[in-house]
């Protein structure tokens, strides 16, 4: 089987104000110390998967794009030595608007990069503002207009709604822009939350004035509706792309096929066994120079676990699960096994089920949690 | 050892008035312990009681005490419970003595509990010595609380002991007060025998251990013993004496205090406050003041996991094997499957058995809101008895109800009369009577249904009197009261668990209360539920709780699915603690909801 390539950059300029990721401000002077770290990854792990076709890469943060245009060429340079690649490969990277500029994006070209998804959010300045971005609309719109004239051919955008202080009218504006853009894939999130960042100690406080549920449901409409109308296909619950350009590195995740993660918190997923290196970018810089493992975090999932992680990755897709995938993978009888749980759920109105499989409905997107939780044990 | 050297003693004290700590304090006084054995609170075996600070079971330690007169002594000391719930066995241990310690705090004075159990110990003709404790406090004011016993229960308290169990003082005082003042045990070792059982407890190994104090004869391994109530026979295999862990002995005899096995594989074969008799040669008459203990308050209990009410009922079986007073029976509820109605001597019975199945039987469990016993006169003639509220025959059926009233004495500074008064009215009591124990302190009698009592009485006395009320209770009788039921409809289907027998008068009041209390703890589900209270077909109350609008996890960076999985695990274990009922989900605390509206 074809594998996936993840490779983690886990710096940012700023840390946005909703962020719990593994990512980091004002580590500038690791650059340097992590590429060659990365790299020395990069050439290993390459060696341990020689026999194997990669045919998806992406490149994720953090801000990839924050890094110097020689770091990035060789970075890109020591994954295609490495790996064997496939021809038609795809090959994403992460950009943030405010890090972009002509000579990069034709870099990133040169050095094979066919995707690029920006990191956009929205299209107000004084949202942008509110969720602290580095920012703005305007500059959002030239770097997407500088990928296509660069050549770049399938670029996402980011959005999301339920941000403090936005509008119904704000979401769908956003929408219109990206669309007005020509971008061929939409990536569209509900904000939520996150222990530890600094919107959490606002909504603690009662500051944060996050959008009324009900506001918040009329977006997620809306974000449903808009798209299919402007001709985006809807094929994961937040992802949206048109024909032909769903993320085939994201789909790996859902198909609960292989991937290798590469670089500070990357996980990966091989054999049954979920891996992640040290979250810790000093600590990960120092493991790959001692020569030392830097797994920090594994687990082996088997049994229900793992049936019940097969179920709702496949399930976030709008194709669903496909009996016959689950009676290969775990070499058992899906119908046997949770005939109670998706006729309750059918009845529920939250799946169809259907001759070759099961998937949500459109009602069961918006409690796919509910649906989730049915097959945990 | 003389009979004329045993003296038989029990303890009476309020909560906190230091009960306990003085029980220690003699037990290392006459060495009954090494300092290696000795824990604080000794006889207070259960983690329950020494974390809660009271007793549940009774407990009894002989003590070797060599006088200053130079002789020795054997003092039997019988720990008695602490609360109100069971004042039959504290009759009983009473019973079991010729002397009591009135312990009595220095800084509080007499409180309710305490002057009930004096009036007890009073009716046993008890001698009684006044103890001073906490004398070592700041705010300690021994002449004060000496006057209040002399008012209040007509002791003479010129000569009582000023003690702090706490530091030690006057320890000695007490024992030799003991053994000057109380009377030695009357009754012959050659009579015919008769022992009163006072509280038991099983042992794996030897069966039912019975706690008795022997009134009349000798009891030895070898005879055959009759329960005089059952009528249920048993070999005697052992006989010994609390030091407080078991030690055998040969026989005990008239004046001992001790314990006799034999194995009894049941404990409702030994009953609290049975005689014990020689089957080959018994008593004429057993000794006076048994009575069947019988349950006051009850509720249903039923596991969150239907899968768990085999492991239920063997819990319970196993509580009940030291606990005679705990009843329960199979029961079923449409809302919550199988469980068990359980009966309860009172409301910290019921919340001491729950908790310790939780506890040491890790049950998880749905308690519902605790019931008294109704008496139904239907009009064909019938009396039916009820525990549960949704046994309530249809209206057309019944002529009137009855409920369990108590008699219940608070005491409080004057300054909060008003506010007692108020409270109990608004609780449908009756004024009985009115005294002042000094010039800042009052005691107050009324007439209460025990419903209002189980509800929050008690939580209100103590909140409108900043802490200071005592309450103290006893069953008085049954009264025709105005009742009918409230039922709680979820989604338009009434749900048995959550019904209630209210006073007609607070039926609207109670029903508003209670749904919006259930908007509060329901949680958004993926449609709206109505939350209805209806009296019949009447529609008293309606709620909603909102449908939630969405329910799904974001983005997946990175391919970290484990976060994922376990997000959902997380949300998995916050359903495991609903129950379904029809199709709505609804949280444990659902069900006690209807106990308590703050």
């Amino acid at each position: 089987m074809k594998i996936g390539l993840y490779i983690h950059i886990p710096f940012c300029q700023q840390k946005c104000l909703y962020c719990d990721f593994p990512s980091y401000a004002n580590m500038d002077y690791l650059y340097n110390d992590y590429v060659t770290a990365l790299c020395r990854e990069i050439a290993g792990q390459g060696g341990l998967y020689a026999g194997q076709v990669v045919d998806t890469v992406y490149i994720g943060g953090g801000t990839p794009s924050l890094l110097s245009n020689k770091e990035l060429a060789v970075i890109l340079d020591s994954v295609m030595r490495s790996f064997n690649l496939a021809i038609d490969a795809e090959v994403s990277i992460e950009a943030n608007p405010g890090t972009i500029n002509k000579e990069k994006l034709a870099l990133l070209k040169g050095s094979g990069v066919n995707r690029i998804s920006f990191g956009v959010q929205s299209f107000s300045d004084s949202l942008l503002q509110t969720i602290g971005r580095i920012h703005t609309a305007a500059e959002a719109i030239q770097a997407v207009n500088m990928a296509h004239q660069t050549g770049f051919e399938n670029i996402n955008v980011d959005l999301m709604y339920g941000l403090p202080g936005q509008t119904t009218a704000d979401v769908g504006e956003s929408i219109n822009i990206a669309a007005a853009l020509s971008v061929e894939h939409l990536s569209i999130y509900g904000l939520k939350v996150e222990a530890g960042t600094p919107f959490a100690e606002l909504y603690a406080h009662g500051k944060l004035g996050m959008p009324s549920e009900d506001v918040d449901e009329d977006m997620y409409d809306l974000v449903a509706s808009l798209t299919s109308s402007l001709g985006y296909e809807r094929y994961e619950i937040s992802n949206y792309a048109r024909k032909g350009y769903a993320c085939k590195h994201n789909l790996k995740y859902w198909h609960y096929q292989p991937y290798i993660g590469i670089g500070a918190s990357a996980h990966s997923f091989q054999r049954g066994e979920r891996m992640a290196n040290t979250g810790c970018v000093t600590e990960y810089i120092r493991l790959i120079n001692e020569g030392h493992s830097t797994i920090g975090f594994s687990e082996k999932v088997v049994g229900e676990s793992a049936m019940a992680e097969f179920i709702f990755l496949a399930l976030r897709t709008v194709r669903g699960l496909k009996y016959e995938h689950f009676n290969n993978y775990f070499n058992a009888d899906f119908f046997h096994k949770y005939g109670a749980v998706i006729s309750d759920l059918e009845q529920r109105k939250l799946i169809t089920i259907e001759v070759d499989g099961i998937r949500l409905t459109e009602f069961g997107m918006k409690y796919g949690n509910v649906v989730f939780v049915a097959f945990l044990d | 050892m003389k009979k004329e050297n045993i003296r038989n003693f029990c303890i009476i004290a309020h909560i906190d008035h230091g009960k306990s700590t003085l029980a220690d304090r003699l037990l290392e006084y006459t060495g009954a312990l090494s300092a290696r054995e000795m824990e604080n609170q000794v006889l207070d075996k259960m983690d329950l009681e020494r974390e809660r600070g009271i007793t549940i079971k009774a407990q009894a330690v002989r003590l070797e005490y060599k006088a200053k007169d130079g002789q020795i002594y054997m003092l039997n000391l019988i720990d008695t419970p602490g609360h109100v719930d069971f004042t039959y066995e504290v009759s009983r241990s009473l019973a079991a003595c010729e002397g009591a310690l009135l312990v009595v705090d220095a800084a509080q004075g007499i409180e309710a509990q305490t002057l009930a159990n004096v009036y007890l110990a009073l009716e046993h003709d008890l001698e009684i010595i006044p103890v001073i404790n906490k004398i070592d406090l700041p705010s300690a004011d021994p002449e004060k609380v000496k006057h209040e016993i002399e008012e209040v229960i007509g002791l003479d308290a010129s000569d009582a002991i000023l003690v702090s169990a706490k530091t030690g003082i006057g320890i000695e005082d007490v024992l030799e007060a003991i053994v000057k003042k109380v009377p030695a045990p009357p009754g012959g070792a050659d009579n015919p025998l008769s022992a009163m059982v006072f509280d038991s407890h099983f042992d794996a190994y030897k069966g039912v251990i019975a706690y008795i104090r022997v009134m009349e004869g000798t009891i030895k391994p070898g005879m055959t013993l009759k329960m005089m109530a059952t009528d249920k026979k048993h070999e005697v295999t052992e006989v010994g004496i609390f030091r407080p862990y078991l030690v055998n002995v040969d026989e005990l005899s008239a004046g001992h205090v001790g314990f006799v096995a034999g194995s009894i594989k049941n404990v409702k074969d030994v009953r609290v406050g049975d005689t014990v008799t020689d089957a080959d040669n018994p008593a004429a008459q057993p000794l006076p003041g048994y009575r069947k203990i019988t349950p006051m308050v009850y509720c249903g209990l039923y596991p969150v996991e239907s899968n768990e009410y085999d492991a239920l009922r063997d819990a319970l079986e196993k509580l009940q094997l030291n606990d005679a007073s705990l009843l329960f029976e199979p029961e079923t509820s449409v809302a919550l499957g199988f469980g068990f109605r359980c009966g309860f001597l009172g409301l910290l019975h019921m919340d001491v058995i729950q908790e310790r199945l939780e506890r040491e039987y890790n049950l998880s469990l749905i308690t519902t809101a605790p019931s008294v016993i109704y008496k139904i006169y239907k009009t064909d003639g019938q009396l039916v008895d009820i525990d549960n509220p949704s046994k309530l025959p249809p209206v057309t059926e019944i002529d009137h109800i009855e409920e369990p009233y108590v008699k219940a004495t608070v005491i409080v500074p004057n300054d909060f009369v008003g506010a007692v008064m108020e409270l109990s009215q608004e609780k449908r009591g009756e004024f009985k009577d009115m005294k002042y124990l000094d010039i800042t302190r009052v005691m107050l009698t009324y007439h209460l249904p025990l419903s209002e009592i189980i509800y929050d009485y008690f939580d209100r006395l103590k909140s409108s009197t900043r802490g200071y009320a005592s309450l103290d209770y006893e069953l008085y009788g049954y009264q025709t009261s105005n009742l009918v039921k409230l039922d709680i409809l979820l989604n338009g289907d009434p749900v048995d668990a959550l019904s209630v027998i209210v006073h007609r008068d607070k039926a609207a009041v109670r029903g508003r209360q209670l749904a919006e209390k259930l908007r509060g703890i329901i949680p958004r589900q993926m449609f709206e539920i109505p939350i209805q209270a209806a009296i019949g077909n009447k529609v008293i109350a309606r709620e909603t709780v909102r449908a939630m609008r969405k329910d799904v996890l974001a983005k997946c960076y990175g391919g970290d699915i484990t976060r994922k999985r376990k997000l959902l695990e997380k949300q998995k274990e916050g359903k495991k603690r609903m129950k379904q009922v029809g199709s709505v989900e609804v949280p444990q605390e659902a069900f006690m909801a209807i106990l308590k509206i703050d």
